[in-house]
């Protein structure tokens, strides 16, 4: 049980951190209050993790077989790479964290499963590109309605902000059903007396205490930053990015909210032009997406070795 | 998300009857350079002044309201700023209105009949400026879409303004009278100007705040 701790603590940081991409423009620019964006969050988070939060626990813990050993290197090795990622101000990924440190146990004690893998694999690329398909299939199905539908500018802010606290809750529920498997899913069959149901629960528990607790520096941040973006581009980012990562958690893969961001604005940048995007970000996302899974496989891979497990 | 609705609702119904008290003013402001041109008479100015003046002073204080309405949090972020700045932009226009018949009852000008007809133009060409100009902030809380369109017509109007202010000036200094009339209608009709010239400014807002809000 004490094992556990170490993926609630995952969950508790994931918390604190994901759900800005979801609520952060909503906070940061007081159209919703932090304290009722963290609570609804939260529930949403909840929700989602408990209704279909098990099937990424389930691919996830069909990774590699796990000791109580191996567990706590996995998570202390991904969440050492969440650590330096965040120190250089890198987009974390902790989807791709936690499967580079399984993928480092799994090579090392030589019991990796390639099908759950290439399942895995495959989501990191997907992720960006689902996303960035739904924001280009939004953007052109809304730029044709605010087009042709009449409306004041006043209903239009209305109903862009109104829409942005309903996609954010929506994306939160899709944060709890793909991510939970990042902070409980590879405890799955480990702890007796806890099944896929239960460690969905506490995972999705631990994720919206993060949100309530922790998560307000890093929303109102985030909220500043795509302030620079308008709603509307605001509104597609954050849709594009619930739908994809709901669409995940529901084939079992956990992914990457903040790579589903990145493919959404680049989606809209496509369309609106390619100038406005900057090469930076765009940097700093190639970086993340290569070194969180590395840097993790690494650190987990020499543990394994010092520890000779298995 | 309920309070921001009904205020959202009396943000409009106030800025409707802000637009109300412009016309109005605008209106008064045309009929004082009316009766300024066919017989002065400096108690009928006295009491044309004052009725310009009051409706200036309740759009002053509909305005006052808006921006406590405003200050109150209501609306989201993106409009309230936008907002703020059409109502400033929006207030300049009845001021320069007022001030400009003013000047006619302190200064005591009288109009030469010889410019009448080119003033009376003025006026109406500004009159319309206004009135268009408010046509496209009604435009922008009903169909944001169509206030370009309208904002076109207040620069093709705004231009006409110019034109015949520039018209005026050129009679005025190419006539006999003495320097100081000569000095004082040109400040008259520079200001008379100045009601085109601020719809425009306003008309450059509602531009930048339908680019703002167009995909």
């Amino acid at each position: 049980m004490l094992a556990l701790a170490g993926g609630v603590y995952l969950g508790w940081a994931l918390g604190a951190n994901d759900a800005a991409n979801f609520f952060g423009t909503a906070v940061g620019s007081r159209v919703i209050s932090f304290r009722r964006a963290s609570v609804l969050c939260a529930l949403a988070v909840l929700a989602g993790a408990a209704l279909q939060g098990q099937a990424g626990i389930h691919t996830l813990s069909g990774l590699t077989e796990q000791t109580v050993t191996t567990l706590i290197i996995v998570s202390v090795s991904a969440a050492i790479t969440i650590t330096m990622m965040t120190m250089f101000g890198l987009p974390i990924s902790t989807s791709q964290a936690v499967v580079g440190a399984i993928i480092g146990i799994g090579i090392a004690t030589r019991n990796l499963s390639t099908s759950g893998l290439a399942k895995v694999a495959i989501s990191w690329l997907a992720t960006p590109l689902g996303s960035m398909f739904f924001a280009v299939l939004f953007f052109i199905v809304l730029r044709w309605v605010s087009r042709h539908v009449r409306m004041g500018i006043l209903t239009r802010d209305k109903l862009l902000w109104t829409g942005l606290v309903v996609v954010g809750t929506y994306g939160s529920y899709a944060l709890g059903a793909n991510n939970v498997a990042n902070a409980t899913g590879i405890y799955s069959g480990v702890i007796p007396g806890l099944n896929d149901f239960h460690l969905a629960v506490i995972g999705g528990g631990a994720i919206g205490l993060g949100v309530i607790t922790f998560s307000r520096r890093v929303m109102e941040s985030v909220g500043k930053r795509l302030m620079r973006l308008d709603a509307f581009t605001a509104f597609i980012a954050v849709s594009s990015m619930a739908a994809t990562v709901h669409i995940f958690a529901v084939i079992g893969v956990p992914v990457s909210t903040s790579q589903a961001l990145i493919g959404a604005i680049l989606g809209v940048g496509i369309l609106r032009g390619l100038q406005n995007l900057k090469a930076r970000m765009l940097l700093n996302f190639s970086i993340g997406w290569i070194f969180a899974p590395l840097i993790s496989f690494v650190l987990s891979a020499a543990a394994s070795a010092i520890w000779s497990v298995g | 998300m309920n309070r921001l609705q009904s205020k959202q609702r009396a943000v409009q119904e106030r800025i409707a009857s802000y637009c109300e008290q412009i016309s109005l003013c605008v209106e008064r402001f045309k009929t004082t350079f009316g009766e300024c041109c066919t017989c002065f008479d400096r108690q009928k100015v006295q009491k044309s002044f004052d009725s310009v003046h009051l409706a200036e002073g309740r759009a002053d204080d509909i305005r006052r309201e808006l921006e406590n309405l405003m200050y109150s949090r209501a609306l989201f972020p993106e409009s309230r700023g936008d907002i703020l700045g059409l109502i400033e932009s929006m207030d300049r226009v009845p001021n320069c209105a007022e001030s400009a018949v003013r000047m006619i009852l302190n200064q005591h000008i009288s109009l030469p009949p010889e410019i009448c007809d080119q003033i009376t133009e003025l006026v109406s060409v500004c009159t319309k400026c206004v009135l268009t100009m408010l046509e496209g902030v009604s435009q922008l809380f009903n169909n944001f879409i169509d206030a370009s369109i309208t904002v076109g017509k207040i620069d093709k109007l705004e231009s006409e303004a110019d034109r015949i202010e520039s018209d005026l000036i050129d009679r005025i200094f190419s006539s006999d009278m003495p320097d100081l009339q000569k000095i004082l209608l040109r400040d008259l009709v520079d200001k008379i100007g100045g009601v085109a010239d601020r719809s425009e400014s306003v008309g450059d807002r509602i531009r930048i705040m339908v680019a703002k809000r167009s995909v």
